[in-house]
């Protein structure tokens, strides 16, 4: 299993899921104000799902706390980051 | 008012990796947590606790079960013991059950025992029986709610199919609870801290007055560990020997045929028993004739 | 419960347990100081992720003398390699050294698994007498007539007081924005670096990359491996498993519009790259943001009661030869554990003692690489360097070696052609000479 899809990849990552998310977008931002739509791309945990109205759908749960998105997102104010509380979140265990 | 709660330090199961050769679990690659049913049971005791109560808490562990206690005392219970000995090797429920209850007798029985009715690792759920049967106490399992009037505990009991059951037990009691009732709360940072340089009292068999004999039990020994092997699924194939017409139909009804019971209503009731026990013999429910 | 002793007061709050706040804990601990160090992750290094080789083995030894002996190391690299990438070719520079400091004590530099390398420094500041916190996120720092005095921990009564602050929380350092030493990034700033941990084993990797017993190999790609994004890809030998990955710019990646996962895939699938990581099998997923810009993204490092060191303040030297973070991180860690312990010996922590931070950055030789080498990273992520120059030195290789019974040409002709071939301009070629000469020759 050397090639892997998305899922499987995933899969390997251990989360401990906070009971509110740590990152807030906010979609009226991303509906009439963004047309790059930059963080569906870069997130390395594909967590931003486009939706139909030109929003955008985001999971905090599987999120690495990269900061990614929040640097590639072109619009101020669109995505709201800080990290999950204390001992929640992402847990590597090897990498 | 003392209560005691039970917790178990459980490998996350998003993290058990069993290796498809051996079927053996990667202990390197486990983390492990409270148990998500004691963490349920440790908060309820925390809010049950009276401004002159107690809280403390057991476990059944080696070492690394330190960092549970440590959360437990965080999060606001007064006092921690862990049971071990480096001659176990195993936590079966009865052997952990035999230490919970001799932890308990030398901590001085408390008023009320709160366990997590199932672990996510073994899951057998039976170490709030166990314990009632060892302490010679009324048990109540499959928790959903309790609360405390006068002196009694009401206690609501989840039943199969969605029912529920309303009952009253008198304390000393122990209470097997439901998993996922609520989460553990925060603790405060003060609290966090502190909760480093707390002692956690430590038990060994010694302490416990217990021999290994008398956790000796051969009732139940495992032999050998196996991957699960999946039984190979039989393709419907239509019968050859009928028509085409009668071979459409076959395959229409996807091999299913009608449920063709046959009800044993004639012969001595040996020949009844005998022709149930070749039916699971050729079913393959049973391997070999007893 | 009792309540809490009101205002506990530490000499030194350090915030975040990589190797940059390890390393300041351990040496202010030593130093007979009052040490909080808080971290965020359920254990120090459960959010750390990079390549990871670790290149400061001599830094840490004269802390913990032979320090590899007790810590969790995978291999010491004794062989490096950088590829220049087409889709088809490469052409690399191939370093052996199996000798003095590479292949003996005190080593040149250890692959680690971050979760455990992380962990176990962070014990060994525990041990030296730093109080670790763990599951404690810090939002903000704490301040009295304009003076840091301590940080906000997301917990109730999450205030912690102490005489300086050192910030070692990484790359997106909240701290030290709140405090005001540093501004926001741009994407074209920083780089995204994901990265896989496959299981292989060990008889395998030492006999397909020759290697024996506990030597190691660093790998390093740049050109078409990236396809069209500027970055590069990296793949290192553990003890028994693989570490690789790929890095990409992210302003990069959203113009071009890359998922950086399958970049990985494509890394992987690459004809020499493919035979190097057959048969292993994915261990754990991973991805983390890199500082890449250096000297170019440092904040201001010091203000009254504060200090920044590691990520946070930009040490980390992406340049093309070097892809050091963790030895910056350290040394970084150490200068700032000197200034606090200088500055509590002295009661005195105004950003005027605390500017004495630079004199140990320089004793250290943080700041002097990362001066030395500020051209770096801009020429490295540059588009030529990327995209033209490694597709071309690999098709220039590819003619010089073919024998397809064409007259053979000498190597002046055939750079000339080349550089016709990929309509490069004279001008252009001096100017890029010149910045390769500025950024690595003096």
């Amino acid at each position: 299993m050397v090639m892997t899809t998305h899922e499987e990849k995933m899969r390997t990552v251990r989360f401990r899921v906070a009971a509110t998310p740590h990152i807030v977008l906010n979609s009226e931002i991303c509906r009439n104000q963004c047309s790059v739509h930059a963080c569906v791309y870069v997130c390395p945990a594909n967590l931003f799902v486009p939706l139909d109205d030109g929003g955008i759908l985001f999971n905090y749960e599987q999120c690495f706390e990269c900061g990614t998105c929040y640097i590639a997102c072109n619009q101020e104010g669109a995505i709201d980051w800080s990290y999950p509380d204390g001992g929640y979140g992402v847990t590597f265990r090897e990498s | 008012m003392r209560i005691a709660v039970c917790l178990k330090y459980v490998p996350d199961p998003s993290t058990i990796e069993v290796d498809p050769l051996t079927g053996m679990i990667d202990a390197g690659r486990a983390l492990y947590m409270m148990n998500p049913a004691d963490e349920s049971a440790l908060e309820l005791a925390l809010r049950l606790r009276p401004p002159s109560g107690t809280v403390t808490v057991f476990s059944v562990g080696p070492v690394e079960a330190d960092h549970l206690l440590q959360d437990a005392l965080a999060a606001g219970a007064d006092a921690a013991v862990r049971v071990w000995d480096d001659s176990l090797n195993n936590t079966k429920p009865i052997v952990t059950t035999i230490l919970l209850a001799a932890a308990l007798r030398v901590q001085q029985l408390p008023d009320l025992v709160l366990c997590g009715g199932h672990s996510v690792d073994r899951g057998s759920g039976t170490v709030p029986a166990l314990l009632a049967e060892y302490l010679d106490w009324p048990v109540v399992t499959d928790v959903t709610q309790f609360e405390l009037q006068s002196g009694r505990m009401r206690v609501q009991r989840r039943l199969a199919r969605g029912a529920r059951a309303e009952g009253e037990v008198t304390l000393p009691a122990i209470l097997g609870l439901e998993t996922g009732l609520v989460h553990l709360r925060q603790a405060s940072l003060p609290n966090l801290m502190r909760a480093k340089h707390l002692l956690i009292t430590r038990y060994g068999l010694e302490e416990l007055d217990l021999s290994p004999q008398d956790l000796h039990f051969p009732a139940m020994t495992l032999h050998e560990v196996m991957p699960p092997r999946p039984r190979a699924r039989v393709m419907f194939t239509p019968d050859s020997t009928k028509s085409a017409s009668e071979r459409v139909a076959q395959i229409m009804s996807a091999g299913v045929s009608g449920k063709a019971g046959k009800i044993l209503d004639s012969g001595t009731p040996e020949q009844q028993a005998d022709a149930i026990l070749t039916f699971l013999l050729e079913q393959g429910f049973l391997e070999t004739r007893a | 419960m009792t309540a809490p002793p009101a205002k506990e007061q530490f000499d030194v709050i350090i915030v975040g347990a990589g190797p940059a706040g390890s390393a300041a804990a351990l040496l202010s601990a030593r130093a007979g100081l009052k040490v909080m160090l808080l971290e965020r992750g359920e254990y120090p290094g459960a959010k750390n992720v990079s390549g990871a080789v670790f290149y400061g083995s001599a830094i840490l030894n004269e802390l913990i003398p032979n320090w590899w002996e007790h810590a969790p190391v995978e291999r010491h690299i004794c062989r490096r390699d950088i590829a220049f990438m087409s889709p088809t070719t490469s052409v690399a520079l191939d370093f052996h050294c199996v000798g003095d400091g590479y292949g003996t004590a005190p080593y040149n530099g250890f692959t680690v698994l971050r979760p455990k390398f992380d962990r176990w420094l962070a014990a060994q500041a525990e041990a030296a007498g730093a109080f670790v916190l763990t599951s404690a996120v810090v939002d903000d720092v704490l301040r009295e007539n304009g003076r840091i005095v301590g940080v906000r921990v997301r917990r109730e009564q999450g205030e912690i007081y102490g005489n300086v602050v050192i910030a070692c929380d990484g790359v997106n350092s909240f701290l030290a924005k709140k405090a005001g030493l540093q501004r926001t990034f741009h994407p074209h700033e920083l780089s995204l670096g994901v990265k896989e941990v496959v299981g292989l084993d060990p008889a395998i990797i030492q006999d397909r990359f020759r290697l024996n017993d506990n030597d190691g190999i660093a790998f390093e790609y740049l050109g078409a491996i990236t396809e069209d994004v500027h970055g590069g890809a990296f793949l290192y030998t553990n003890r028994d498993s693989l570490s690789l990955g790929v890095i990409g710019q992210i302003s990069s990646l959203v113009e071009r519009r890359k998922r950086p996962y399958e970049l990985l895939e494509r890394f992987k699938a690459h004809p020499a790259v493919a035979p190097l990581v057959r048969g292993s099998k994915l261990r754990e997923y991973s991805a983390h943001l890199i500082p890449e810009s250096g000297w170019a993204m440092k904040p201001k490092l010091y203000t009254d009661g504060m200090l920044v060191a590691g990520d946070a303040a930009g040490f980390c030297l992406a340049a093309g030869l070097y892809l050091e973070g963790m030895n910056y991180a350290m040394q970084s860690g150490l200068a700032a554990a000197e200034t606090a312990i200088a500055a509590c010996a002295r009661g005195n922590f105004s950003a005027r003692t605390l500017a004495a931070y630079q004199k140990h950055l320089k004793q250290r030789h943080v700041s002097t690489d990362f001066r030395a080498y500020r051209h770096a990273p801009s020429f490295v992520n540059g588009p030529r360097l990327q995209n033209l120059y490694p597709e071309m030195v690999a098709c220039g290789m590819e003619q010089l070696f073919r024998v397809d019974g064409a007259p053979k040409r000498k190597i002046l002709p055939l750079a000339y052609r080349m550089a016709r071939q990929f309509e490069m301009k004279p001008g252009q070629l001096f100017r890029d000479a010149y910045q390769v000469a500025r950024a690595y020759l003096w």
